[in-house]
C-alpha cells in the first residue's frame, strides 16, 4: 500500500460557520494504480490532491504515506517526503519563465543535490524520452501549450517519483494534445509502475485510469 | 479634470498604504535633516557677510620667507597701520584691532568681558551699528568706550547706559572710562565678537611700543578705495616693505631663505574679510577652505538623494502592478500627457506632504539640533530671498525628477504590452544602479563615521606627555596680581593632602572654559643663524605639577636666585639649537647688548599645542616681570571631586569677585577638537539616517520583489526547494548589489579620509578594517532587512501562492 487516508476532514470558517472542503474521506491507494478523480467544479478535487501531495493540511483524520504518519510529521519532514516521492503536474504548467526547457528540467535535481554529471545524464535522458531534444534551449513562452505540459510532466518525472499528482493536466490542451499526454501517463503507469492520481473533467481521460473516485461537495460518493 | 486626477491619485496612495507610508516617512526624515544641515552649513557660509562694505574690506597679513619655506604673520606692530595709510595710496579707512578680555568694574560689580581695542575707523569699515549715542564717532575720545546692548544690560540693568562711568583694569591699573555709544549686539555669524570696544591707545603695551616696529600683537583691517584692486595695492606696498622691514629682509636673506617668485622676502597681502573664517595659515600660505560647510551640504544632498532613490524605485516597481490599468486607460483613449499628469500628481502629493512635515519637524527639532551640533544657526539665517528661492527651485527640481521619471516611464508604455502585463524597459537596471549608489553613500558615511570616531578616540587617548587627568587649570580672571594669587592658592591648599602641587604659566593647555588660546613666538640669532621658538613664562614646580619628564639638567628652583636668566627647553628646541651633544652648555644673547641666558634643563617633548599640531620648539622662562594667566593644580588620583571642590573654595577666598572657571586638562583637550566632534556627530547621524532610509527602500523593494516572484517561489517549493535555498535566492541579488557598492565606495572613502587625516600631525593609521567594518555592517543590515521578508515568503504555503494564477 502506497498511501491511506482515514476519516479526513478539512474545513474553513466563514461567518462563524464551518464550511467543509473535505468530509470524511477514506481512501487507500496501492502502488501501481492509476486513479482518476472526478466531480463537478468546486467539489473539492484540487483540495484532495493538495492534501495527498502534502502541499495543504487537513483538520482531522489520519494520513499514512509509506508507513509514515503524515499527520504527525513536522513541516520539514513532510516536505522531504514529497520532495522524494511525489511529482506534480499542473493545469497551467507552472514552468519557470526565465529558464530554458533544459534548465527547468534540471531544477528539481538541483534541489535534491545530485552531482553535475548525473544531472546532465538524467536531463538528457528525459529530453530524449519525451522527444524534446530539439527544444531544450527554448524558453517556455516559445513552446505551445501541449509542449509546455510535456515539459511539465517530464519535470515531474525526472527525479523518479513513486507518485504523480496531476490536477487537470490537459485542461488547457486540445483533444489531440490531451490524448498524447494520457497515452504518456498510461505508458508510465504500465511500463514503469508509477502510481498516478489525476483530476479530470473528461470521461474519456478518466477511462485511462484503473479506478475512478467521485467527489460531491467534499464527500466521496 | 484636475479634481478627478487628484481623486484618483488620492485613492491610489491609499490603496498602496505601506509604500505611501514608507515614502512619506522616508522623505519627511530626509527633508527634516536636510533642512537642519543646510541651515547649519548656510549659517557657516553667512559668516561676515553682513558688512555693507564686505567686498572692499581686507585684513592685512605678511608672508615672509624662511629657509624652511614661507610663513604667514597676521600680527602687526603699533606704528604699522598709521604708516601704511600715510605712505601707500588706495586706503579709504584703516583700523587696528586687538581682542582680549578685560575686567570691567561698575560699583560693586566686576565682569570679565570680551574686549576689542580699536581705532575709531573700525566702525566706518565694518557694519556694527550704534543704537544710542554718538553714531558717527562711537569712540569720541581716548577715555570713552562703546559697549553692546547685552553688556549694558549686564552692567547697568538697562540697554541705554550712555554717559555712565566704569573702571577697566588695564595692566596693573584701574582707569575710568565713560560710555559714549551703545552698539547693537554683535550677530552670531560674525568673526569679530566683543562686548566692549576700547580706544586702541589705551592698551597697556601701547606706549612702550608706539615706535617699535618689532613687537607685533594686533590685527589690521582696511577698506580699499573704490576702483583699487588687491593686486594693485599689494604691488604698491613693495617700497613700503623695503623701507620699514629692511632689517628683517636682510636677516632673512642672510639665514638662507629663498625669495618668493617676485624675488621678495617679505610681501604684504590682503585677505578678504569674507574669507576670514575659512582661512588657515598652517602651511605657510593662506588657504581659504569652505570644506566643512560644503561637506555638510553634501551630506544633506546625499540624504535627499537616498530618499528620492527609494521613491523612484518603489514607484517604478509599483507601476508594474498597474500595467493593466495603464493598458485599459490607453484603450479607452487616454493620451501620454494625461497619464503623465496623473502619475506626476501622485508624486507631487507625496512630496508636498513630506516637505511640509519636514519643515514642521525641523522647527521642532531646532533646539536639540543646535545643542547637538554646537551651532548657533537659526531659521532666520535662511530667510534671505536668494536662499529661499534657491531652496524652492531645488525642491521643485527634485520633485520633478523623482516624481516625473517613473510617471514618464509608465505613460510611455506600449498599449498592447501593458495589457499583457509585459514591461521591457530594463527597469531592474535602474533599480540596481540606484540601490548601488545608495549603498555607496552608506558605506562612505559609515567608514567616515568609523574613521572620525577613531581619530577622536586616538586624540583623546594619545599620551600628550603631561598628566591631563589629575591637573586642574584655572584661568586667572580676577583683579589680583597673578603671582600673588598663585601664592595665596598654595597657602590656602597647603593642609590638604589630596592637593599635590600648585604652579602657573602664561598659557593654557588645551582650551579652557575661558575659550582663549594664544601663541607667543620669538625669533633670535644664535651662532649666526636665525632661530625661532615658542616661549612661555612659568612658575616654580611647573614640571612637577604637570608630570613633565626632565631629560637633562634641572627645572627652575627657589634655591637658585639667578633663575630669571635661565631657560628650560624641550627636545625639539635642542634640535633647533643643533646642540644635541651638550645642550646644557647653550648660552643665548637675545639682544646684542644684553645679558646671556643659559639652558639649565631639557624636558621631553609634550603637546603644548593642539593634538593635531606637530610639537614645535619651546622655551620656558621664569620671569616675574611677565604676568601669569593660568594656575595649574595637581590633585591626588583619589577623591578627585572633593579636591576640585576644595580648589573652588580656595579660589573663592582668594578671588571672591571673580568667577571660578577652572577645569581638568582632559576636558580642555577634548575642547580642542570640538569641531571634529561636531563633524563626527553630523556624519554619524547622517550615516545612521542614510542607513535607515536605505533600509526602508530595501525593505520596500524586497516586498515588491517577493510579490513579483510569488509564483516562482511556489513552483520552486513544489519541486523541492527548501526555505533556506529560496531565502538565499531572493537575498543574493541584494547582497550582490551591496558587494558592488563596497567595491565602488571603498576607494572613494579611502581617498577622502586619507586626505582628511593628512591634516593631523598625529593620526590613526587608515587601516583596511575601517572599510571592511563598514562593508560588513552595510551587508549585515541589508541582509536583516531583506531577510525578514524573504524568509517569510519562502516559508509560506506554496499552494496559496500558486492559486494566484
Ligand atoms: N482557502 C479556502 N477558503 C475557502 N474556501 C475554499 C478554500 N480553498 C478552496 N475552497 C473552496 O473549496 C471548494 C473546493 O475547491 P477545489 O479547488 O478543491 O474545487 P475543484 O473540485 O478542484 O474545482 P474545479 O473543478 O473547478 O477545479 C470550492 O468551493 C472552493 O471555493
Ligand atoms: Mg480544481
Amino acid at each position: 500500500m502506497l498511501l491511506q487516508l482515514k476519516n479526513i476532514f478539512k474545513w474553513v470558517n466563514s461567518g462563524g460557520q464551518r464550511v467543509f472542503l473535505l468530509k470524511d474521506i477514506n481512501l487507500e491507494i496501492n502502488e501501481g494504480e492509476f486513479i482518476s478523480v472526478m466531480g463537478p467544479s468546486g467539489s473539492g478535487k484540487s483540495t484532495l490532491l493538495n492534501v495527498i501531495g502534502m502541499l495543504d493540511t487537513f483538520d482531522e483524520g489520519e494520513y499514512n504515506f509509506l508507513d509514515e504518519s503524515v499527520h504527525n510529521l513536522k513541516e520539514k519532514h513532510r516536505s522531504n517526503l514529497y520532495k522524494e516521492y511525489i511529482g506534480f503536474v499542473f493545469q497551467s504548467y507552472h514552468l519557470l519563465d526565465d529558464l530554458t526547457v533544459q534548465e527547468n528540467l534540471e531544477m528539481p535535481l538541483l534541489y535534491k543535490k545530485f552531482k553535475g554529471s548525473e544531472r546532465k545524464a538524467m536531463v538528457a535522458d528525459m529530453l530524449d524520452r519525451f522527444n524534446i531534444v530539439g527544444k531544450k534551449d527554448l524558453f517556455p513562452s516559445q513552446l505551445s501549450g501541449g509542449q509546455q505540459q510535456l515539459v511539465g510532466v517530464a519535470r515531474a518525472l525526472i527525479a523518479n517519483p513513486k507518485l504523480i499528482l496531476a490536477d487537470e493536466p490537459t485542461g488547457n490542451l486540445n483533444s489531440q494534445q490531451s490524448e498524447e499526454i494520457m497515452e504518456l501517463f498510461k505508458k508510465l503507469n504500465e511500463e514503469d509502475g508509477v502510481t498516478i492520481i489525476q483530476v479530470t473533467h473528461s470521461e474519456k481521460n478518466a477511462a485511462y485510469g484503473s479506478r475512478i473516485i467521485n467527489l460531491l461537495d467534499g464527500r466521496k460518493v | 479634470m484636475i479634481k478627478n486626477y487628484l481623486k484618483i491619485a488620492w485613492r491610489n496612495l491609499i490603496k498602496n498604504k505601506v509604500f505611501t507610508t514608507a515614502n512619506i516617512v522616508g522623505l519627511t526624515l530626509a527633508f527634516t535633516v536636510a533642512i537642519l544641515l543646510a541651515m547649519n552649513a548656510l549659517f557657516e557660509l553667512s559668516y561676515d557677510q553682513f558688512h555693507k562694505n564686505k567686498d572692499s574690506i581686507y585684513q592685512v597679513y605678511a608672508s615672509a620667507q624662511t629657509p624652511k619655506g614661507s610663513e604667514i604673520a597676521l600680527s602687526k606692530s603699533v606704528p604699522f597701520a598709521p604708516a601704511l595709510k600715510e605712505e601707500v595710496p588706495g586706503i579709504k579707512n584703516i583700523a587696528r584691532a586687538l581682542s582680549t578680555n578685560v575686567l570691567v568694574i561698575y560699583k560693586d560689580k566686576e565682569l570679565n568681558l570680551d574686549a576689542e581695542y580699536l581705532d575709531v575707523d573700525y566702525f566706518s569699515i565694518f557694519s556694527f551699528p550704534v543704537v544710542f549715542g554718538n553714531t558717527s564717532k562711537p569712540l569720541q575720545d581716548r577715555n570713552s568706550i562703546a559697549i553692546t546692548e547685552k553688556a549694558s544690560n549686564k552692567l547697568f540693568g538697562t540697554k541705554d547706559g550712555i554717559g555712565k562711568t566704569v573702571r577697566l583694569k588695564i595692566g596693573k591699573e584701574e582707569k575710568p572710562f565713560s560710555v559714549s555709544a551703545i552698539l547693537k549686539d554683535i550677530p552670531n555669524n560674525s568673526s569679530a565678537n566683543f562686548d566692549i570696544a576700547i580706544p586702541f591707545e589705551n592698551h597697556r603695551e601701547y606706549d612702550e611700543n608706539k615706535d617699535d616696529w618689532d613687537s607685533r600683537n594686533h590685527s589690521v583691517f582696511l577698506q580699499l578705495e573704490q576702483g583699487v584692486s588687491v593686486e594693485q595695492f599689494e604691488e604698491s606696498t613693495v617700497e613700503f616693505s623695503k623701507l620699514h622691514f629692511r632689517e628683517e629682509i636682510e636677516s632673512r636673506e642672510r639665514d638662507g631663505a629663498l625669495p618668493d617668485v617676485n624675488g621678495r622676502y617679505v610681501q604684504l597681502s590682503l585677505l578678504s574679510s569674507s574669507d576670514r573664517r575659512f582661512a588657515s595659515f598652517a602651511t605657510g600660505v593662506v588657504r581659504v577652505q569652505r570644506i566643512f560647510p560644503y561637506m555638510i551640504l553634501g551630506i544633506a544632498f546625499l540624504i535627499i538623494f537616498i530618499a528620492c532613490a527609494n521613491f523612484i524605485n518603489m514607484n517604478i516597481a509599483l507601476g508594474e502592478k498597474r500595467l493593466k490599468e495603464i493598458g485599459m486607460r490607453k484603450t479607452l483613449g487616454a493620451i501620454k500627457g494625461q497619464l503623465f499628469v496623473q502619475f506626476w500628481l501622485e508624486s507631487l502629493l507625496v512630496f508636498m506632504l513630506s516637505i511640509i512635515l519636514g519643515f514642521i519637524l525641523s522647527n521642532l527639532l531646532l533646539e536639540p539640533f543646535k545643542t547637538l551640533f554646537n551651532s548657533e544657526a537659526t531659521l532666520a539665517n535662511l530667510m534671505s530671498p536668494t536662499i529661499l528661492l534657491g531652496f524652492l527651485l531645488g525642491i521643485l527640481a527634485i520633485t520633478f525628477i523623482a516624481g516625473g521619471y517613473p510617471a514618464l516611464l509608465l505613460s510611455r508604455l506600449n498599449t498592447l504590452n501593458a495589457l499583457k502585463g509585459k514591461w521591457e524597459m530594463g527597469k531592474n537596471g535602474l533599480r540596481n544602479v540606484l540601490i548601488v549608489v545608495q549603498f555607496v553613500i552608506a558605506i562612505i558615511l559609515i567608514s567616515g563615521t568609523l574613521v572620525f570616531q577613531g581619530q577622536i578616540q586616538f586624540m583623546r587617548n594619545k599620551n600628550l606627555g603631561y598628566n591631563k587627568e589629575q591637573v586642574v587649570s584655572i584661568p586667572l580672571n580676577g583683579k589680583k596680581d597673578s603671582y600673588r594669587v598663585i601664592e595665596l592658592l598654595r597657602n590656602e591648599l597647603q593642609g590638604n593632602r589630596d592637593i599635590l602641587s600648585v604652579s602657573g604659566a602664561d598659557n593654557n593647555l588645551g582650551r579652557g572654559r575661558d575659550g582663549s588660546a594664544s601663541t607667543s613666538v620669538m625669533g633670535f640669532d644664535y651662532k649666526g643663524r636665525g632661530l625661532r621658538t615658542n616661549v612661555q613664562t612659568v612658575d616654580y614646580d611647573f614640571a612637577k605639577t604637570l608630570d613633565l619628564q626632565l631629560v637633562a639638567g634641572r627645572m627652575f628652583s627657589r634655591e637658585y636666585s639667578a633663575d630669571s636668566l635661565s631657560m628650560v627647553i624641550n627636545e625639539a628646541m635642542v634640535k633647533e639649537f643643533n646642540e644635541t651633544e651638550n645642550p646644557l652648555a647653550t648660552r643665548v644673547y637675545f639682544n646684542e647688548d644684553s645679558v646671556a641666558y643659559s639652558v639649565i634643563g631639557v624636558i621631553k617633548d609634550y603637546n603644548f599645542k593642539d593634538v593635531s599640531r606637530k610639537i614645535e620648539p619651546l622655551t620656558l622662562f621664569l620671569d616675574r616681570n611677565y604676568d601669569l594667566y593660568y594656575a595649574y593644580i595637581k590633585v591626588a588620583p583619589t577623591n578627585i571631586t572633593e579636591s576640585y571642590e576644595a580648589i573652588k573654595r580656595a579660589w573663592q577666598t582668594v578671588e571672591p569677585n571673580a568667577e571660578f572657571i577652572g577645569s581638568f586638562l582632559d576636558e580642555n583637550v577634548d575642547r580642542t577638537f570640538r569641531r571634529e566632534k561636531t563633524m563626527a556627530t553630523i556624519i554619524t547621524s547622517g550615516s545612521i539616517l542614510g542607513i535607515v532610509l536605505s533600509c526602508i527602500g530595501l525593505f520596500a523593494m524586497s516586498l515588491l520583489v517577493v510579490a513579483q516572484r510569488t509564483k516562482e517561489i511556489g513552483i520552486r517549493k513544489v519541486i523541492g526547494a527548501s526555505v533556506s535555498s529560496i531565502t538565499l535566492l531572493l537575498t543574493k541579488d541584494f547582497l550582490k548589489l551591496v558587494g558592488v557598492a563596497f567595491v565602488v565606495g571603498t576607494p572613494i572613502a579611502w581617498y577622502a579620509l586619507d586626505r582628511w587625516l593628512q591634516e593631523y600631525a598625529f593620526h590613526v593609521p587608515l587601516s583596511m578594517w575601517f572599510f571592511i567594518g563598514a562593508g560588513f555592517l552595510a551587508a549585515l543590515i541589508a541582509l536583516i532587512t531583506v531577510g525578514t521578508r524573504t524568509i517569510k515568503a519562502a516559508a509560506a504555503n506554496p499552494v496559496k501562492s500558486l492559486r494566484t494564477e
